[in-house]
């Protein structure tokens, strides 16, 4: 475990979420995440949201604790961890889509992206869909963004997954070209491979499983069959097979 | 060629002598099942009557050649985890031929409590008692000190089932010898040498103990020689098979146990290094005793001529 000093913090305060930037690059790749320790509370992992930060969503004690977080502060961090987003590397369209804090890796892959667009020429055509409960839950923005909320505040009225479908169904992109790349609540993700695999579509979701070593070793995480902190948390239409059609596993909630 | 590796545990006929080690991917059923796939016998997560937590994190450390933790006997409780378990034979037969055996891992305060978790596992292949996790308070361990204690745990499950019994014996005490003669006074058909070390970890930037439990179990190549030595010394007094367990990272480090008298091994920790730990150790032992014209038996406490 190694510490890092907190450089600078952006709170969305209606939202109830907080980005926090580190005085250094950690290192890793979209999709990855890190264990972050903080002092006198539980080591909880979060996905890595940029080279160098994370945004943490209040929904526990660590992360409301994270809210108030200063620059200065030092926080304990391993990683980052697991496998990371694999980037389009030639012409094709892609769908971001993310439910909730679901958002965050997904901003780290559309950076990624965007670079890779601009290092290369490649053209890649990018729509981000964001699913959110109302227009407070939204903390990134992007000229390709369409939003959807539960309560109609703001964009579509309706989930994610309906969003998406919607704008799938009208657009003209040859099938074969079309990438998804998901994170979100598991009930987000299980409806949306249900689609992608309707329409035969190539993909790679971030799933999050309760963990403990993040290391690959206790099996706390395991869906599947699959280590989420090892094998994942991003996998392939292959995996997501498995991974969602496993009845036995913890694909219920349980 | 696939003879070269079967071994013969007290009851259980193993197509390799490789098992999965206790707290190691071992608290699902689908990560049993993959597994189970290259090992001999898998050995799931230790189960007690009641749900327990766990610590919370950080529970597990990796550093220095070595894992610490304390995970803390976190488990769903034995009915639980019973219904997540019991699948275990159909979903492998779909998958594969060759049998592997599940073997329950049991904790309890008493013997008694031992003796009540047995029902709920028909299906398990064998029971291994927990005499030996290092950071739990009434468990564990803290019977497995005791060689009285041992010895009625042991006898009490003995006496509720028929399948095989081994005891997981701690390193963490004077003479293991002593432990290991009591389990096999009790009946055990086996002891396992050995669980993790009592360890701790302090960061020196925080100036504080790591886990959040301060006290922890340390496993992992570290730990090899002390393991190797407790299965050396067991191996030349008890009757009973020893399997060994602790740091066995490569199938060299397999050897080494299996010549100190192991009969069977465990492996754990190196899965921290890669997830195809087990499947490595047995290719490199079935080559090493192919090279030779050995078998498994062949070579078990060898060393000691």
């Amino acid at each position: 475990m190694y510490w890092l000093k907190v450089k600078k913090v952006r709170k969305f305060a209606e939202a109830r979420t907080v980005e926090i930037e580190f005085d250094r690059d950690l290192r890793g790749y979209p999709g990855q995440f890190v264990m972050l320790n903080v002092p006198d509370f539980e080591e909880i992992p979060l996905s890595l949201s940029s080279p160098k930060t994370v945004t943490v969503k209040a929904v526990g004690e660590t992360t409301e604790r994270l809210l108030e977080i200063t620059e200065g502060e030092s926080l304990g961090i391993r990683g980052p961890f697991g496998r990371p987003f694999s980037l389009p590397r030639r012409s094709c369209k892609v769908y971001l889509v993310a439910g909730g804090i679901g958002i965050a890796p997904i901003n780290y892959l559309y950076q990624a992206i965007k670079n890779f667009i601009k290092r290369t020429g490649i053209d890649i055509d990018i729509t981000v869909i964001h699913g959110v409960r109302n227009e407070k839950e939204i903390v990134y923005e992007y000229p390709e963004m369409k939003v959807a909320t539960d309560d109609g505040s703001m964009g579509f009225k309706g989930n994610a997954v309906e969003l998406f479908l919607r704008v799938l169904s009208k657009s003209s992109n040859d099938r074969v070209g079309v990438r998804v790349y998901a994170c979100g609540p598991r009930p987000m993700l299980k409806a949306l491979y249900g689609v992608v695999k309707d329409y035969g579509l190539e993909a790679e979701f971030s799933l999050e499983s309760y963990m403990r070593c993040g290391i690959g070793v206790c099996g706390s995480c395991v869906l599947g069959g699959y280590r989420v902190c090892s094998d994942g948390p991003v996998f392939g239409v292959m995996e997501l097979e498995e991974i969602f059609g496993d009845q036995k596993s913890k694909m219920d909630g349980s | 060629m696939s003879d070269t590796l079967r071994v013969h545990i007290s009851a259980l006929e193993m197509k390799n002598p490789v098992m999965l080690a206790s707290g190691i991917l071992g608290s699902e059923l689908s990560s049993l099942i993959r597994i189970s796939s290259v090992a001999g016998a898998v050995v799931s997560k230790s189960v007690g009557l009641e749900k327990r937590e766990g610590y919370k994190n950080p529970a597990v450390l990796n550093r220095e050649c070595s894992l610490i933790n304390a995970v803390g006997l976190a488990s769903p409780g034995a009915e639980v985890f019973a219904e997540k378990l019991r699948p275990f034979h159909e979903s492998y037969r779909k998958c594969r031929g060759d049998k592997t055996h599940l073997i329950v891992s049991l904790f309890a305060s008493n013997p008694e409590e031992f003796s009540s978790l047995v029902d709920f596992f028909p299906f398990a292949s064998a029971f291994e008692l927990n005499l030996s996790c290092p950071h739990a308070e009434r468990y564990g361990m803290a019977l497995g000190v005791d060689g009285d204690a041992v010895r009625e745990c042991v006898k009490a499950v003995k006496r509720r089932t028929e399948k095989p019994v081994f005891a997981k014996l701690t390193p963490n005490v004077t003479d293991i010898v002593e432990i290991g003669k009591a389990a096999e006074e009790g009946g055990a058909d086996g002891v396992v040498a050995v669980n993790t070390l009592k360890a701790i970890a302090i960061d020196i930037v925080s100036r504080k103990p790591v886990l959040s439990n301060v006290r922890g179990g340390l496993s992992g190549k570290a730990i090899k020689g002390v393991a190797l030595r407790c299965v050396w010394d067991l191996y030349e007094e008890l009757e009973i098979p020893v399997i060994g367990c602790g740091g066995i990272t490569d199938w060299r480090d397999a050897v080494e146990f299996l010549l100190a008298g192991a009969s069977a091994i465990q492996v754990g920790s190196a899965f921290y290094y890669s997830y195809r730990a087990i499947e490595g150790i047995v290719e490199g032992l079935r080559q090493y005793l192919i090279e030779r014209g050995e078998k498994v038996e062949d070579i078990v406490g060898l060393a000691h001529r």
